[in-house]
């Protein structure tokens, strides 16, 4: 089982979700979240008075899949998350040791 | 040692008989429980069967120790109120030393309870142990306001309750503190208010434990019947029972102590009590809207209570007028009999109750409550100070969420509004929102509220544009009518636009006013959806918004409207990434309706403007709209009125070079001045000037050309030294000095320069000037922003230094907020943006102009 964890634009949320859905994933947990990357921050202006914006705003998504599915579901979100442009995000797969379905107590893919 | 006395003597029980007993008596709550009868008395049965048993293990118990010793029963199990996964709290209490052969016998106590998979909370003391307060256990201080006694030593047991249960100061004082700090951090743990979607039974404001509270603080002593009818003690029984009749069934349910009425509960609870023949949904309407009213006696019992706290019974009413008098428990009438028949003046009682931060009293909302639906809506305001009185009672101020909870508990808002009657209690289900929809109404003014001393740093930014709204009011009004639409499952925002357009027309709002209710109701939901739903780096999305909105007053609204529904749908559903999402879209569409403007002109095509053509009067034809508006910013028609445009058409004709056109009139506190001319050299400057010589304080107005080089120039401003008033003769003087000034026949900087000297300046100056060029909100304008204390001749002075430039302003948008001037320019030279070294001069000489203004104010506040 594989650990996807997708940084993407918040406003691509949806999107995402939607793609993914259609990808057979039935769950998964997002995350406000704000960081930088090459994207950088940029300087507001109000009234006159300039203030950083230095962490750009972005939504995390994760969601475990079972081996065989990691391909579809990250073409999924690459292909619903992009826009061409800078700060588009990244995808990051791990390993994942276990998984436990709390309310059954049913272990490995069977708790996905 | 002391005297023994003991109920009875048992014999020892086998386990397996001490487990039919238990069976036995959960069999029979359990039987209760099915038929939603499990309250106080089945509860109390319960508990004694529990007792029975728990005094044979004991008896058993105390055989091992030869130290005399009592057992207690504490918390819910003192006062019976056992439900079938409750814990018991017990306490034993030894009179004498602590060895091996006590501790062999809490063993013998506690192990076979733990068979019976009893949760057992223990306490165990000596009698010398009450000698010293434990301040540091809050909990089991107000524990033991409910001890009895099972069994043991009557004497240890007598002792105890007259150290730490009478009136010892020693104990009252510590455990009243621990009561009142204990409830107040589970209150604010749920977000004080009883009105929750998924209520805790036993901790949610309105609750068990509130009940218990009261009972407590009554016991106590400070309970001194003041403010607590004889009848409340009735009420609250009723309340009691109903709630732990639910958390019975909750814990037959749960198979656990778990006492939150989750929503798929509410199901199988209502089911137990309603009838079979009735829609589950219904069922769980009237469960629900039941639970709610007698979390409202516990929650007023309660706060009758809290009040009533050291307070002595003698204080005499102060009277206020005819009617309101000033009482310990908040503004009463002077004559209930009489205010009865009076509901023209239940509203004065709210606002005097907010201006002096007190509550309404018990005698008010009661006599409400008690006549309010003899009265039609329209009883309520009968005439337009009523309507003004309420507008008034809705500006931010602390106090308001707690006034305006008063009135819609005593029933007056749904008498006033039945569209918020609509409300009353509504369950909305979904995973975000806990509160009814009526209370989220009310908990988004109570955000409003907090803005007006933001204790987070965060909310400071949004606390500012608060203090910049003009009519604050209109907020609130917004906020109460924004979710009326929810009592149906229809799309909300358009119901409860339809509501409550209805409503404000029937008091009478002003149109203006219910355009702009509307306006925010309407689209309460688009900047949330915008903010955090679109790519905000895509400027049409910005632009989009920002036509949406169209005025930086509307904006500002729209942003306070979003940042409060959000904060009170839930506990953490606003987010500082949330919060920040929002603030960048209001600097984003700001910058875009103050800086961005310019570009966006007025299409004057028929089909663009055909409804300002359709409407016009008969003297205005369709050419003159069109020569008029060609070229003004998109902006001017989300400005102005559709009259209001005839008005400057009408003013704009047969207008010749060095004429003036204008109208003065007086609009409330301010006047507006608008002026029509053919563009020249510092025109602008001049009209400044001339308003500054007359001693005008110039609020807000906005200046504009169109294509055919005729400048509209309106602005508003204030009359600070009262010159209309006292000279009669005054604003023609005004407007003929205009006059001259424009056709050259007099110089207007020569007359203002004496009167530049010698002015004070209207306040300390803590505002550091910003002079702040922008390059891309427009291609055709050179964009300058200005920023800096509000003075007299400010404007001139600003726009004479760009006029003696050479440069031409085509643009203005002027702005006060308290003692800050923030105006903003759109500058060409010779048709187009200045160069960066037009840029760099102008700002050297504003710079030097304003540093000017601080050296002259830092003068005068040295010489003071």
């Amino acid at each position: 089982m594989k650990l996807i964890t997708a940084i993407i634009k918040p406003h691509m949320l949806d999107d995402v979700r939607d793609a993914v859905a259609k990808s057979g994933i039935q769950g998964l947990t997002v995350t406000e979240v704000k960081g930088f990357g090459r994207q950088k921050g940029h300087t507001e202006i109000y009234r006159g008075a300039e203030y950083s914006v230095d962490f750009v705003p972005k939504i995390k998504i994760d969601i475990v899949a079972d081996d065989p599915q990691t391909d579809s579901v990250i073409d999924a979100i690459m292909a619903s998350a992009r826009t061409g442009e800078i700060g588009d995000g990244k995808i990051f797969v791990s390993d994942i040791g276990q998984v436990v379905r709390i309310r059954t107590g049913e272990a490995g893919t069977a708790a996905l | 040692m002391g005297k023994y006395r003991s109920r009875k003597v048992h014999p020892t029980p086998s386990p397996d008989a001490l487990k039919n007993l238990l069976y036995a008596a959960r069999d029979e709550l359990t039987t209760e429980t099915r038929l939603a009868r499990a309250g106080l008395d089945a509860l109390n049965r319960y508990s004694d069967r529990v007792d029975e048993l728990v005094r044979l293990i004991f008896g058993n118990a105390r055989k091992c120790t030869e130290t005399p010793l009592a057992l207690l029963a504490l918390g819910g199990y003192g006062r019976k109120q056992l439900c079938l996964h409750s814990d018991i709290d017990l306490m034993v209490v030894f009179d004498g030393a602590i060895g091996v052969a006590e501790e062999r016998s809490l063993k013998s106590l506690l192990h076979p309870l733990w068979d019976l998979h009893f949760d057992v909370g223990h306490q165990v003391r000596v009698l010398g142990d009450f000698e010293n307060v434990e301040t540091d256990n809050p909990e089991y201080l107000v524990a033991l306001l409910d001890a009895r006694f099972l069994d043991g030593d009557q004497a240890i047991f007598d002792h105890f309750s007259e150290t730490c249960l009478g009136e010892n100061p020693t104990w009252q004082q510590p455990i009243r503190s621990a009561l009142l700090d204990l409830t107040e951090q589970r209150h604010v743990q749920y977000n004080q208010t009883l009105y929750q979607l998924e209520p805790d039974l036993k901790d949610s404001p309105g609750a068990l434990r509130d009940a218990s509270a009261v009972r407590l603080l009554a016991r106590l002593g400070n309970g001194n019947g003041t403010g607590r009818r004889a009848s409340d003690t009735g009420r609250l029984s009723e309340a009691e029972d109903f709630l732990l009749r639910i958390r019975s069934i909750l814990h037959l349910e749960r198979g656990r102590n778990l006492n939150t009425l989750s929503h798929e509960l509410q199901e199988t609870v209502a089911d137990l009590f309603g009838s079979s023949d009735e829609q589950p949904r219904r069922q769980v309407e009237a469960l629900m809207s039941t639970y709610f009213h007698h979390a409202r006696i516990i929650s007023r019992s309660l706060a009758a209570s809290l009040k009533s706290l050291g307070t002595p019974v003698t204080v005499l009413s102060t009277p206020i007028n005819d009617d309101l008098a000033r009482a310990w428990d908040g503004i009463r009438f002077t004559d209930a009999t009489r205010a009865s028949l009076r509901p023209r003046t239940w509203l004065r009682v709210f606002e005097v109750a907010l201006d002096e931060n007190t509550n309404v009293s018990e005698q008010v909302l009661t006599c409400i409550e008690r006549h309010g639906e003899r009265y039609a809506p329209e009883r309520f305001f009968p005439s337009p100070a009523e309507r003004d009185l309420f507008l008034r009672i809705l500006r931010p101020r602390p106090g308001l969420y707690a006034r305006l909870s008063e009135m819609h508990d005593s029933g007056l808002l749904g008498r006033m509004f039945p569209e918020f009657q609509k409300i009353y209690c509504r369950v909305i289900r979904d995973f975000y929102h806990k509160y009814t929809v009526d209370e989220h109404t009310l908990l988004t003014i109570r955000t409003i509220e907090r803005l007006c001393a933001p204790a987070n740093p965060s909310r400071e930014r949004f606390a500012s544009l608060l203090t910049e709204l003009r009519a604050p009011e209109l907020l609130v009004l917004a906020l109460l009518f924004h979710d009326v639409g929810k009592w149906t499952n229809k799309n909300h925002a358009e119901e409860s636009v339809r509501m409550a357009v209805g409503a404000l027309r029937r008091i009478k709002l002003p149109e203006s006013a219910v355009t702009t209710v509307q306006f925010l109701i309407r689209h309460h939901l688009q900047m949330s959806t915008v903010a955090f739903r679109r790519d905000m780096e895509d400027p049409e999305v910005v632009n989009q918004f920002a036509r949406l909105v169209g005025t930086e007053q509307r904006l500002k609204l729209l942003c306070l409207l979003t940042l409060v529904d959000i904060e009170a749908v839930g506990p953490d559903v606003m987010t500082p990434w949330k919060e920040e999402m929002l603030w960048r879209l209001y600097v984003d569409t700001y910058n875009r309706l103050t800086l961005g403007y310019g570009d966006e002109v007025i299409d004057t095509t028929a089909a663009a403007i055909a409804e300002l053509t359709t409407a016009r009067p008969d003297d205005i034809s369709e050419q003159d709209m069109a020569t008029f508006l060609a070229g003004l910013p998109q902006r001017y028609l989300r400005l102005f009125e559709q009259s209001r445009v005839y008005e400057h058409v009408r003013l704009s004709r047969d207008i010749k070079r060095s004429e003036v056109h204008c109208a003065l009139e007086e609009k409330g506190s301010a006047w507006e001045l608008s002026v029509v001319s053919i563009n020249q050299p510092r025109l602008f400057s001049n009209i400044c000037g001339v308003l500054s010589y007359f001693g005008m304080d110039i609020l807000r107005g906005q200046a504009m050309t169109n294509e055919h080089g005729l400048v509209l120039d309106v602005v508003q401003f204030a009359d600070t030294e009262s010159f209309f008033r006292l000279n009669p003769s005054a604003k023609p003087e005004l407007v003929d000095l205009l006059q001259d000034v424009v056709a050259g026949r007099a110089d207007i900087t020569q007359t203002l320069r004496g009167k530049e000297r010698g002015l004070a300046p209207r306040g300390p100056s803590r505002i550091n000037p910003i002079v702040h060029f922008d390059r891309q909100y427009s291609d055709r304008y050179t964009i300058l922003e200005l920023i800096a204390r509000d003075a007299w001749g400010l404007l001139y002075r600003t726009s004479r230094v760009i006029s003696q430039h050479g440069f031409d302003i085509e643009l203005v948008l002027i702005t006060t907020e308290g003692n800050r001037a923030i105006d903003v320019f759109h500058i060409t030279h010779h048709g187009v943006k200045l160069s960066a070294a037009s840029e760099r001069a102008l700002a050297t000489d504003l710079d030097a102009m304003l540093g000017k203004q601080n050296e002259d104010d830092q003068g005068d506040r040295s010489s003071e």
